[in-house]
């Protein structure tokens, strides 16, 4: 679903690259936690995906498609295959949660009886159920988080991009997030989630891949977070 | 849907934003008032030239007791003189440059004078002999005046030969110069104008980042992302090409109404020349709206 081919990033000739040949591939269907400290490049990597940016070096594919290779005017529709969520929710403070799923809707000219339909099935998988007309400055963090991710996955995008979508939040309510995230994988969404949160690591026990100055460092099939650290402490020894 | 989701954008944004589309609109009513301005005075000027060519004619003055020219020095004009000028006038090598010839005698003079200025006190006190005869010649082609002014003017007999274009052409030149002030000031205002919607649509872009954030986020077209503020620019300045079309009508219905009251024989424009005019002003106004926002959402509003 996603395929990294040597890829490097340098933003800024004087200072190392973002990301330094990184491989790696993503199968649809998977989850895949993408770990390191901050600056490692996950958020880079969620960049290139999306073509935010373009890569210095090698190629990116996502859907079987080189992402080099799609004119400017077909960036959209290759966004429109991918939901991402963020630390910080990015709702429209002056829109209802109905209204602020529906957006996403609307801005691709979907129609109001399919908006209609759509958006309360999307709520109800999130767990937001009868909260349409909340305003998203009455809602929890974890609330907030969930009409984020409702916004993410209500076009059915292949792909779902998390750049520490948990960041906010407290453990507990973080852990909430997660099983809505498992549950969009279960029906078969590519999830991708850049995190520095052990305990879901630990918990979820899902593909870990680990990136330490611009590199790959580790892939893990059922990995765990190997804490700051612990890796240190391991490159040191 | 998308329509309506459009407009909805453009509301919000104008709402928003009220302030500089207020000033954008104000901004562009004067400029394309301008604008409409100079091409009124440039259809006033054919209309006037369309009117009076076809009846300005050369007249060729004939000596009277107290004329002061050179070729008058003999005293009025005789008999012979007249009729030799006539022949000249008639002589094949005139012909082709000459369309009419009109003699108009003294007592006609007096009569054409007494009508002219019929108000004026003055007209009792002229009497026909003061007035000099003339023959009125209608040209094929009014800009070859110099032929007959080379021909006559040291003609015995002849005191003047005038061209009644040359008061046309000064006045053409006065409406000329108010016609280009008129638009070096539109020109003026409408950089100012420019100017103004790149910022208005600048800040919108900026007000509205986390939407348009969010529209690129989700895959929404570049068209539709970008729509909502061009057509708030383009709304912006065809209100005030509305406004500006309204005031130019205003002016010409009632000023030109006055105008033609005071100068019935000049041929003023009326408000049917506003129909060329205001499509032109809609249309420049949007273009330039249009263009300008464009321009500043491809710096300002990532897609």
């Amino acid at each position: 679903m996603i395929r990294f081919e040597q890829v490097t990033k340098v933003y800024d000739q004087k200072s190392k690259p973002a990301l330094d040949g990184v491989s790696l591939d993503v199968d649809r269907g998977e989850f895949v936690f993408l770990v390191g400290a901050s600056g490692s490049g996950k958020s880079t990597f969620i960049r290139l995906v999306l073509k935010e940016d373009r890569a210095t070096r090698g190629a990116v594919y996502v859907a079987g498609q080189n992402v080099a290779n799609i004119p400017s005017w077909r960036v959209p529709k290759l966004r429109r295959g991918i939901g991402v969520v963020f630390q910080d929710f990015r709702l429209l403070p002056n829109k209802s949660v109905f209204a602020n799923v529906a957006f996403a809707m609307q801005v691709i000219g979907k129609s109001r009886a399919v908006i209609r339909e759509t958006v309360p099935e999307v709520l109800k998988t999130v767990g937001l159920e009868g909260k349409n007309n909340r305003m998203p400055h009455e809602l929890s963090g974890g609330e907030q988080q969930r009409v984020a991710i409702a916004r993410a996955i209500v076009n059915k995008p292949g792909i779902l991009l998390a750049d520490e979508p948990t960041g906010n939040l407290d453990p507990t309510t973080s852990m909430g997030i997660m099983k809505v995230l498992d549950k969009i994988n279960q029906n078969g969404t590519t999830v991708v989630m850049a995190t520095h949160d052990d305990d879901i690591v630990n918990t979820m026990r899902k593909r870990v891949v680990e990136l330490r100055d611009g590199c790959v460092v580790r892939d893990d099939a059922q990995g765990i977070y190997i804490g700051e650290t612990t890796t240190t402490a391991a490159a040191a020894g | 849907m998308r329509f309506a989701f459009v407009l909805g954008e453009i509301a919000s944004g104008m709402r928003r934003n009220l302030v500089m589309v207020v000033s954008v609109v104000l901004v562009t009513f004067i400029s394309l008032t301008f604008v409409g301005a100079a091409g009124l005075l440039q259809l006033q000027i054919n209309q006037m030239k369309g009117y009076w060519y076809d009846r300005v004619q050369v007249a060729v003055f004939l000596c009277v007791e107290n004329s002061t020219s050179e070729s008058c020095a003999s005293g009025p004009v005789t008999d012979e003189q007249r009729s030799a000028i006539e022949a000249k006038l008639n002589s094949p090598e005139l012909s082709p440059y000459v369309d009419t010839v009109e003699y108009e005698s003294q007592d006609q003079a007096l009569v054409h004078f007494r009508e002219q200025l019929a108000n004026s006190p003055i007209v009792e006190a002229v009497t026909a002999e003061q007035l000099p005869e003339s023959f009125r010649i209608g040209l094929v082609d009014p800009e070859k005046y110099e032929v007959i002014s080379e021909a006559f003017s040291s003609e015995p007999g002849v005191d003047i030969v005038s061209d009644q274009r040359e008061y046309l052409e000064e006045i053409f030149g006065y409406i000329n110069i108010a016609s280009l002030v008129a638009l070096g000031i539109a020109v003026v205002m409408s950089v100012g104008a420019i100017l103004l919607v790149a910022t208005t649509i600048r800040l919108s872009a900026f007000s509205r980042r986390r939407e348009t954030g969010i529209m690129r986020l989700v895959g929404a077209s570049k068209a539709i992302i970008q729509l909502p503020f061009v057509l708030e620019g383009v709304i912006a300045a065809i209100l005030g090409a509305a406004i500006a079309s309204c005031t130019l009508w205003a002016v010409l219905r009632y000023g030109g109404e006055w105008l033609s009251r005071e100068y019935p024989q000049m041929g003023f424009i009326s408000t049917q020349e506003l129909l060329l005019v205001i499509p032109a002003l809609f249309l420049l106004g949007a273009l330039l709206a249009g263009a300008s926002s464009l321009l500043t959402l491809r710096r300002y509003l990532k897609v």
